[in-house]
């Protein structure tokens, strides 16, 4: 049993970490906290469900529509709405990313109405069995990987791209960067459409394990900060990092005190990090 | 933010002006037209608009019918029946304070209910404080009607009986399963359900080897799930709402967990449910006070068949229990009022008090702290319907589930 929890809590730390990916990129890089970062989830998840429910599409099909289409959702947005407030404080770009999230939120929920939606699919959900003591739901798998591929491909564009180059430019030294001719602008929105882009992969994920609703966003948001802070900024380690932790922790904290205390587990944890490692158990750049 | 206050302001007078002209225009035609305003604040968003929307269309249906019919007879006159609609955003907070509203600006004659039983106390109260009888349908905590509120009545039955029913069948199975896992959400409602249900399976001998509450709207199941598994229950009850009980199936499947019983308040009786699990629905019990296949003799509706197909025909999805019992609250209303023969609300509540009336969701009939009598009965989703197992079921329930691995 001991295992099986184990286990779970990997798991989810994993579907954690692909949630997280992409606000940490976005505040790691621009300094931005995507308060909107639930609600891109939820249009990846909405993606996959009208393709599926309309065309019949398979979900690992339009995985690659709901991240084209959030990528180039994030792109528009940062170009055209965050872009104007990006000099001013953080604070403003704070409640601009809140009023998306109210935008969002509400214009699914006008369109799509409040119904609870199913992706039914046969393989939803499918596992596997190690020996008599371990069962492992397959799709909790792929999400796994699929964070680690995600990361890989962050840190390939980061560190070996032309694009990366630019885009640690801009985090580094802004003026420097547009002297040696970076398009800034451009830029940072390539950067938030990746962002959003990952977004769109975890809710894609997301809605062939659970059941979506236009109000999914919130508790997301919430999930996604605490992984990103607890797993530190700067690094595409951190967020994998800091889903597993919070994932194995909230799997045998319910374990032991009982399944109310979910939240109450993951924000003790974000607490004591905060207390003991500020920056993150990878102590990442501010 | 100077100049946000001052469009706020600017806001603020435009609406005042466009609600003054509007409550004109509406006292005008109240003058000329009879009517009896039932006010009602429900949630259209937020986290019970799925349920609290069921409401919305059987207290539209029901009224449609009244009026179509000939109104409300009081004395001599006829009136015709209206709802002022609130959105309460599925916050307390918020519909107790629109409750307040409809009283005191809208001048409600009487209210409806909203949906959820955490909704329902604080709006009960208002009701209470005002002395404005409610009728409602969606709430069934005990903790609503355990507080000498002569205002408020509940057509849902007492929350700790309803599985009931689903325990007296555990009882015709062979062999008798021993072990239960009670399941339930923190909130008012399913506490009590869960507290009521632990209570009567102690008295009925069974073992409650799991007794758990889990956080409400919680998406992940798995550690409630392996300790199940560890346990090896044989039956499972779960008291929650819809997305939850979607979350606990599928993960169920997903961790291979196989009780011989899975049993909800919430999901199986709803359209919904069956249509987002597809054949992983297939075995699950669920609990109703109502479902559509009994049969009553109705008062706004010929009789339940009847009202059924009425319903399918105007929403296009299968009415539940909720729906049912959202009639009943505005059929006790009409006949309340009729039979008090007057709009005062003292005379009304004490009619609806000595109510016993046959509508299509059974005879209601409210004990003396408002809660209607009747219990609730067992069912079963089978070949992707839900039929009514226990007790005297259209069919026979299947015991115990073939384990998921060898479904078909």
């Amino acid at each position: 049993m001991l295992l099986q929890i184990l286990v779970n809590g990997i798991l989810m730390g994993g579907l954690y970490a692909l949630m997280a990916i992409g606000m940490s990129l976005i505040w790691g890089v621009m300094n931005i906290i995507n308060i909107a970062h639930g609600s891109f989830i939820m249009l990846g998840a909405f993606t996959t469900y009208w393709l599926f429910a309309i065309l019949g599409m398979d979900p690992f099909v339009s995985l690659a529509f709901s991240i084209a289409l959030l990528f180039a959702l994030g792109y528009g947005v940062q170009r055209y709405l965050i872009n104007y407030v990006i000099r001013a404080s953080a604070f403003i770009t704070l409640i601009l990313a809140f009023g998306i999230e109210i935008f969002i939120n509400n214009a699914a929920l006008v369109s799509w109405t409040a119904d609870i939606r199913k992706v039914q699919v046969a393989y939803g959900a499918a596992n596997f069995s190690l020996g008599n003591y371990v069962t492992i739901p397959t799709i909790r798998v792929v999400a796994f990987l699929l964070v680690i591929v995600i990361s890989i491909a962050f840190f390939y564009i980061l560190n070996r791209t032309n694009l990366g180059r630019s885009i640690r430019a801009t985090s580094q030294d802004l003026d420097a960067a547009r002297l040696v001719g970076v398009d800034v602008a451009k830029t940072y929105a390539i950067t938030f459409g990746l962002g959003v882009g990952a977004a769109g992969a975890a809710g894609t994920l997301w809605s062939i394990l659970f059941p979506i609703s236009p109000i999914m966003g919130g508790e997301l948001t919430l999930k996604s900060f605490v992984v990103v802070i607890i797993g530190g900024l700067g690094s595409m380690l951190g967020p994998i990092i800091g889903g597993l932790a919070l994932g194995i922790t909230e799997a045998f904290g319910t374990n032991w005190f009982g399944s109310t205390y979910g939240n109450l587990i993951s924000f003790t944890i974000l607490v004591l990090v905060l207390i003991i490692r500020p920056k993150g158990i990878l102590g990442g750049a501010d | 933010m100077i100049i946000m206050k001052r469009l706020l302001k600017n806001f603020f007078y435009g609406f005042l002006t466009i609600g003054l002209v509007l409550s004109f225009g509406h006292f005008a035609q109240a003058a000329s037209k009879s009517v009896i305003k039932l006010g009602c604040a429900i949630s259209f968003t937020g986290g019970e608009s799925r349920t609290g929307k069921l409401y919305r269309d059987s207290y539209d249906m029901a009224v449609e019918q009244i009026n179509k019919n000939g109104g409300v007879k009081v004395g001599n006159q006829t009136y015709q029946l209206k709802i002022v609609y609130y959105d309460d955003e599925s916050d307390p907070t918020k519909s107790s304070k629109f409750v307040e509203k409809l009283i005191a600006e809208d001048k409600v004659n009487f209210l409806l209910g909203p949906y959820s039983s955490g909704i329902t106390i604080p709006d009960s109260l208002v009701a209470q404080r005002y002395k404005v009888p409610m009728i409602e349908g969606g709430g069934a905590s005990g903790k609503i009607f355990s507080r000498g509120n002569k205002y408020i009545f509940g057509t849902l039955p007492p929350a700790g009986q309803y599985f009931k029913s689903t325990l007296e069948m555990l009882k015709t199975f062979n062999p008798v399963p021993k072990t239960i896992a009670i399941l339930y959400s923190d909130d008012k409602f399913d506490i009590s359900v869960a507290e009521g249900t632990e209570k009567l399976a102690k008295e009925m001998g069974f073992d409650v080897a799991l007794y758990e509450k889990y956080a409400e709207r919680a998406t992940d199941f798995s550690s409630i799930l392996t300790k199940i598994k560890a346990l090896n229950t044989d039956v499972v009850l779960v008291a929650g709402h819809t997305e939850e009980s979607l979350n606990f199936t599928q993960q169920a499947k997903e961790l291979n967990v196989n009780p011989k019983l899975i049993s909800m308040t919430v999901g199986p009786s709803e359209a919904d449910f069956r249509k987002s699990l597809g054949k992983d629905a297939e075995y699950i019990f669920g609990v109703a006070s109502w479902s559509t296949q009994m049969n009553f003799k109705g008062y706004l509706f010929k009789d339940t068949q009847e009202f059924v197909k009425e319903f399918k025909a105007k929403y296009n999805y299968d009415p539940d229990y909720h729906n049912a019992s959202g009639i009943a609250d505005v059929a006790v209303f009409k006949d309340a009022i009729e039979r008090a023969g007057s709009l005062n609300k003292e005379k009304v509540r004490a009619a609806i008090a000595s109510t016993k009336l046959d509508t299509i969701y059974g005879t209601v009939e409210f004990s003396e702290n408002g809660q209607i009598k009747g219990t609730s009965v067992a069912l079963q989703i089978l070949g992707g319907e839900i039929y009514q197992v226990y007790p005297n079921g259209a069919k026979k329930p299947v015991y115990p589930f073939p384990s998921w691995k060898t479904r078909k």
